[in-house]
């Protein structure tokens, strides 16, 4: 009656995780970011962490053109920004190129930075953009942020916040209570887009905003949400990383 | 849990603040001009039914009560103090006071942490002064507390209005403003608090007296920040009539305002209304629709749900009411084909039959009680807006009703059946926007 399975239980590996990103003083690399979601049953796209040119074209073909890929590294955290992403790769040369620029981009913005690798992610379906995210208010603690992506953030600010614990109902009715909800429920005739797997990605931050108090900061954005579930194609999780008394 | 949960107050606490049996009005004075003399003028004047004693040493009588040169020499216990003496004496007083047997004091001296450092520093001194003795402490930096309910106005202006509407504010005059309106329209409330500094008392321990106190139905806050949000969670989590909060500071500009004014941490307008939500705490965006809102969820009875249907003798205000309640998130559904058949003998000949129903400037008070009682069944709630001088419009809704009344533009006919309403329990509001919009907080949650 030896057990088959022999891995350590999800949410186990996610304290892991953590606990060895912050006795190395860093937050979350993405590839980490994405185990702690799966930790947490929420989907993450097909994605391969790579060491050379050589490996990220092998995990591009394994994982199917076209790809995107992203430096990995603890001393960027804002990757588009530097030059880290690059989408739509659709050829072993084209993945190649990438990996050479994706660190020579980091390098430029931060000469210092250590570079482990880079990212291999498939590239998701297009569907409509909306953010999830967790934060810890000075006042509220762990709260928990919803919107639809882009301009409709950045300009609109059209978010809605929910305190930790959040509860099945308070999640629906935060992604209903944004103004641009109708491009989520069939907008000019597009589907409609998954709410309830929103809901559950809602639900699934708050727990591990309870339950993981050393998480600063989630930020899944964008998620891109189809007519059946949703995919993250970025995850950043910030840990708090102030000295622990010994 | 990583919030801590303290203790709640001991309810003696408040029996001393709201029912006190001798009061001590600490920096009571002889001289018309100051708080001193109006506060002891206002708790001699609201109908205290017990001993009232001011405290100064160079008085020998005020308001024909004798004073006594310090709170030690006070002939008896005085379980409410309150205390209007330059702040740099207040700690000093308290720890008197405390050896007097009070257990609670209202604190309107000014001179706490809205003025600097030194400032805070006689804040902490008060508030320790006041836990050592077992004294809750309102304010300092406030209004005082009016309960009519017990002849108790330790604020100003003198109201003695009872009601069903409890007020606690940061603010000390945009509470008194709200019990001003309240006593005008002859509503009065059940109790005011203005809460100043808040070093001790604060909305949470007032939500949780206000939820116990049987003269309230429902409450109106008005904050600039929450003092402690895992406190005020749980007393809105234990309280069950509605709350109503206008929280100032929205902006950036405004919410530094507000952390300058009485140093309240303000915090982030996404988030209170995420969590107001989620607690079902009702917001409101104004002065004006925190007042309304409360009076509405105070005096009506909850609607089954969003349909209504407009009653009005002014097509103008008929179609604002239509606008505040599309945005409101109301329903002004279509009439059906039953009501509409049993409304056309009702109505005269060039009365368009259609949500807003105008009754057009012939309509007779008994016609719009005819009109209301058939369309009643038909809808949640009614809106009903008196536009004209319409004699008897005060006997057209009963109180208790998920009804809410509009009158505007009556004159003098429109005061007195205001009145006649008002004196029966049943709210009106002076708009159409105002009125939907209080309306649709009953359906709210």
């Amino acid at each position: 009656m030896a057990p088959r399975d022999v891995t350590v239980p999800p949410r186990e590996a996610a304290r892991r995780l953590i606990e060895q990103a912050r006795a190395e003083r860093r937050h979350l690399l993405e590839p980490e970011a994405y185990q702690l979601l799966q930790a947490y049953s929420l989907p993450v796209p097909r994605h391969r962490f790579v060491r050379d040119a050589e490996e990220a074209v092998a995990a591009a073909e394994a994982i199917g053109f076209p790809v995107a890929l992203k430096v990995v590294s603890p001393d960027i955290l804002h990757k588009s920004e530097s030059g880290g992403v690059r989408l739509d790769l659709r050829g072993p040369a084209a993945v190649r190129e990438a990996f050479e620029a994706v660190r020579t981009g980091a390098r430029a913005a931060r000469a210092d930075a250590r570079l482990p690798g880079a990212l291999v992610v498939e590239m998701a379906r297009p569907g409509t953009e909306v953010i999830v995210g967790m934060t810890r208010d000075p006042q509220f603690g762990a709260t928990v942020m919803f919107g639809l992506g882009g301009i409709f953030v950045e300009i609109y600010r059209d978010v809605s916040f929910r305190i930790v614990p959040v509860a099945e109902p308070d999640a629906r009715e935060m992604i209903r209570e944004v103004k641009g909800l109708p491009l989520l429920t069939g907008y000019r005739g597009r589907p409609p887009a998954d709410l309830e797997a929103i809901a559950r990605m809602v639900l699934q931050v708050s727990r591990m905003a309870e339950e993981l108090p050393e998480i600063a900061e989630v930020d899944l954005n964008p998620v891109v949400v189809h007519e059946r579930g949703v995919l993250p194609l970025d995850a950043r999780v910030l840990l708090s990383l102030e000295e622990t008394s010994a | 849990m990583p919030h801590p949960d303290p203790p709640r107050r001991d309810p003696a606490v408040f029996e001393a603040l709201f029912r006190p049996k001798a009061v001590a009005v600490v920096g009571a004075s002889t001289q018309p001009e100051k708080l001193g003399y109006q506060v002891f003028r206002n708790l001699t004047e609201a109908g205290f039914a017990g001993p009232l004693h001011p405290v100064n040493p160079k008085a020998d009588a005020i308001l024909g009560r004798k004073a006594y040169p310090s709170v030690a020499d006070l002939p008896e216990p005085a379980d409410l103090a309150v205390i209007i003496v330059p702040a740099r004496l207040v700690p000093e007083t308290i720890r008197a006071c405390g050896r007097k047997g009070t257990r609670a004091a209202i604190v309107i001296s000014g001179g706490f942490s809205e003025s600097g450092p030194e400032g805070e520093r006689l804040q902490q001194d008060a508030v320790a002064a006041a836990r050592e003795a077992g004294i809750a402490l309102v304010g300092p930096n406030c209004q005082g507390v009016n309960h009519p309910y017990h002849g108790l106005c330790a604020s100003w202006p003198l109201l003695t209005t009872r009601g069903c509407m409890a007020i606690a504010s940061q603010s000390g005059t945009v509470g008194a403003a709200l019990m001003d309106w309240a006593a005008q329209e002859e509503l009065g409330v059940s109790a005011f608090v203005s809460m100043g500094n808040r070093a001790d008392v604060d909305e949470s321990d007032l939500l949780d007296y206000f939820a116990a106190d049987p003269n309230t139905r429902a409450i109106a806050l008005y904050i600039e920040g929450i003092k402690s949000v895992p406190r005020f969670l749980r007393a809105v989590a234990g309280c069950s009539k509605p709350l109503v909060v206008l929280k100032a500071g929205r902006t950036p500009k405004g919410r530094k305002a507000a952390e300058s004014h009485t140093r309240s941490l303000a915090g982030r307008d996404e988030v209170y209304e995420g969590a107001f939500r989620q607690y079902r705490i009702h917001r409101a965006a104004t002065l004006e629709e925190l007042y309304d809102a409360a009076k509405a969820l105070a005096y009506l009875t909850r609607p089954a749900g969003k349909r209504i249907c407009i009653i009005t003798s002014s097509g103008g205000s008929g179609i604002l009411a239509t606008d505040a309640a599309e945005n409101a998130g109301l329903d002004v559904a279509p009439l059906p084909e039953a009501l509409r058949a049993a409304l056309k003998p009702v109505l005269p000949a060039h009365c368009t039959v259609a949500n807003p129903l105008d009754l057009t400037g012939d309509a007779t008070a008994a016609m719009y009680r005819q009109v209301a009682e058939a369309a009643a069944p038909h809808f949640d709630s009614l809106v009903v807006i008196f536009g004209d001088p319409i004699p008897g419009a005060s006997e057209v809704i009963p109180a208790a009703s998920p009804h809410a009344v509009i009158c505007l533009g009556g004159a003098d006919v429109e005061r007195e059946e205001r009145a006649r309403m008002h004196r029966k329990g049943l709210p009106t509001f002076p708009t159409p926007e105002r009125g939907v919009l209080a309306l649709s907080h009953l359906t709210r949650f």
